[in-house]
């Protein structure tokens, strides 16, 4: 299993030497953090940053986890899989070794999020907060990045990927718990940001930061991923034997 | 056994028989798998490295039971697929320190010399640390032998080693390989040049729509053939009939081809059936069979189905003026 991390090691090599790749996935979340939270004037709260900066870490991990999900879809496409393939080493390490580089990514790419966030003004937590926060975000990233990487295999196209993709995370963020209290919604965005799995990636991180520990989200998230894994396994083996 | 044996190995694609009952067996050689493009040389690859499955039939490599015991098949064997695929971003060496770690050796210093020596094998010491992105397509493919190399395998599988490549690199490649064939490996290469199958090889199989036609060492399929090869070039048609024993194989570039027992012998009665439809011989030549012309005789027109121009047809446009 050591070969997990050889694989992911690689992914990671490949990206940190793409400057350009490191800094576009990141303008987004940066974006919404300093003109939605620096800017949209709220009842709610007086620090709207302190509220969103959760949503936003979330929705960085979502990005990137959707986002790198067409990594193995790339590798397949321009051969690298087939070399992968006919090695002695087990199979599916390829496929968790990129599980483990699209969510260790993320990881690096929220906390970057995070600086940004407290250089322009959220408040510093005390500091128990982060290794839950990273432990919620980590399972989140999993969760994410497994799907996102079996939804593209499924699918085998680049061009349709990414349709599907964008046409996924925009709605999931929308109609999340990201932007507005459960109390500040209207009873059909209520609904909606109850059932979405990304809400409870969201209120776990907001609970943490209020003194609880998120044991039903926690719960929750580490299911979820692990069922997600057990389906990519599944469709991996089914794409990479015929 | 090390090497490779296959037992009426077949691959359906749907309807579509890509591999057809395909028995062959390789060792201690190169052994060339010739065809066209769309011939089942790739399918026949991957059902050998345990990437495909096969509709039936059964092979052994190295001893090991291709569908049975697909991981001891992996764990002897490497494969340089078709489509060059190298890692960009990182140096020669990071792209061999790769496969070296994941073909299991985590000694440090071991696979450190392990990886300095399959780059010195190919020539790519001076290069080795600058990135694969300002590699040559030549350098690019021996970068890819030399990543196969890191672990030693007895059955090395290059599928078209030397597509794309200009000549220099081409013979550059062949030359590594023959070089490997004297260290004991198996080598089956796909290819569909015919010089280079005839010059490297030391047993060819020429494959046609899935279905092993020829198989045999270069020399011992030329003498097969026995025959002598005529060019004509003239100014008309090809002649309606033609003198007994005279076999029509093709039109290049070079005029019409035939094939007789006795090619001087015929020569002069083929010339007056081309003057017998008014047409003029502008030159003629009468030559020993090359491994080509053993090709072309086995595969006919048949050049592959992804070429989407249809010469055929072409050549019917032409004669019907
Ligand atoms: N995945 C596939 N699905 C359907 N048909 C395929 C597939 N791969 C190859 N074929 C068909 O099988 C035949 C043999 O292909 P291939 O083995 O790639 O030939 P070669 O490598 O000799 O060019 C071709 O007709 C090709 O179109
Ligand atoms: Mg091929």
């Amino acid at each position: 299993m050591y070969r997990v991390f050889y694989y992911a090691q690689r992914d990671l090599l490949r990206w940190i030497r793409a400057p350009l790749n490191v800094v576009s996935t990141l303008a987004m979340p940066a974006a919404w953090l300093i003109f939605v939270g620096l800017a949209l004037p709220t009842r709610f709260t007086d620090n709207y940053l302190d509220f969103i900066t959760p949503g936003i870490l979330v929705l960085t991990m979502l990005s990137a986890g959707l986002s790198g999900g067409s990594s193995l879809m790339f590798d397949k496409i321009l051969g690298y899989l087939n070399k992968f393939l006919a090695m002695p080493s087990p199979r599916e390490s390829i496929l968790f070794g990129k599980i483990l580089f699209i969510t260790s990514r993320g990881l690096i790419q929220t906390t970057i999020i995070l600086l940004i966030a407290i250089l322009i003004g959220a408040t510093i937590q005390p500091i128990y907060v982060y290794p839950i926060t990273y432990l919620i975000l980590f399972l989140f990233g999993i969760l994410i990045s497994s799907f996102g990487t079996t939804i593209a295999l499924y699918i085998g196209e680049h061009d349709t990927y990414a349709a599907v993709s964008t046409f996924i995370s925009m709605p999931l963020f929308f109609t999340s718990s990201a932007l507005m209290p459960y109390s500040e919604m209207p009873d059909w965005l209520n609904v909606c940001a109850h059932l979405n799995p990304i809400s409870y990636a969201i209120d776990a991180v907001r609970s943490v930061g209020a003194g609880t520990f998120p044991v039903f989200e926690m719960a929750f998230l580490l299911s979820a991923s692990f069922v997600m894994v057990l389906i990519s396994v599944v469709i991996f083996r089914k794409i990479t034997v015929r | 056994m090390d090497g490779i044996i296959t037992n009426a190995l077949t691959k359906n694609y749907g309807s579509l028989c890509a591999v057809d009952s395909l028995t062959l067996k390789a060792e201690n050689e190169i052994y060339g798998l010739l065809g066209p493009n769309g011939s089942g040389k790739t399918t026949t690859v991957r059902m050998l490295t345990t990437l495909l499955s096969a509709t039936s039939g059964s092979a052994e490599v190295c001893g090991y039971d291709i569908a049975k015991e697909k991981s001891q098949v992996r764990s002897c064997i490497s494969y340089v697929p078709q489509d060059m695929a190298v890692d960009i971003r990182l140096t020669g060496r990071e792209n061999v320190d790769l496969f070296a770690k994941l073909y299991g050796i985590r000694d440090k210093a071991e696979r450190k010399r392990i990886v300095a020596d399959a780059l010195e094998v190919v020539n790519l010491t001076d290069r080795a640390d600058s990135m694969t992105k300002t590699y040559s397509g030549g350098m690019k493919r021996r970068l890819e032998l030399a990543q196969a190399l890191v672990h030693q395998p007895q059955v090395l599988f290059l599928d078209e080693p030397t597509i794309g490549l200009d000549v220099a690199s081409r013979r550059t490649i062949w030359e590594h390989i023959t070089k490997l064939k004297k260290s004991g490996m198996t080598i089956l290469v796909t290819t569909h040049q015919m010089e280079e199958a005839e010059r490297y090889c030391n047993k060819v199989g020429i494959i046609r729509r899935g279905k092993l036609i020829k198989e045999g060492a270069p020399a011992f399929l030329k003498a097969d053939l026995k025959k002598e090869i005529i060019t004509v070039k003239s100014d008309g048609n090809l002649p309606q009939s033609l003198p007994e024993g005279v076999t029509f194989i093709e039109t290049n570039e070079s005029g019409f081809i035939f094939s007789a027992d006795k090619g001087s012998n015929v020569l002069p009665e083929l010339t007056a059936a081309f003057e017998a439809e008014k047409s003029h011989v502008i030159y003629s030549s009468v030559r020993e069979p090359n491994l080509e012309d053993v090709y072309m005789q086995s595969c006919g027109d048949d050049r592959g189905d992804n070429i989407p121009f249809d010469d055929r047809q072409f050549r019917n446009l032409m004669t019907r003026r």
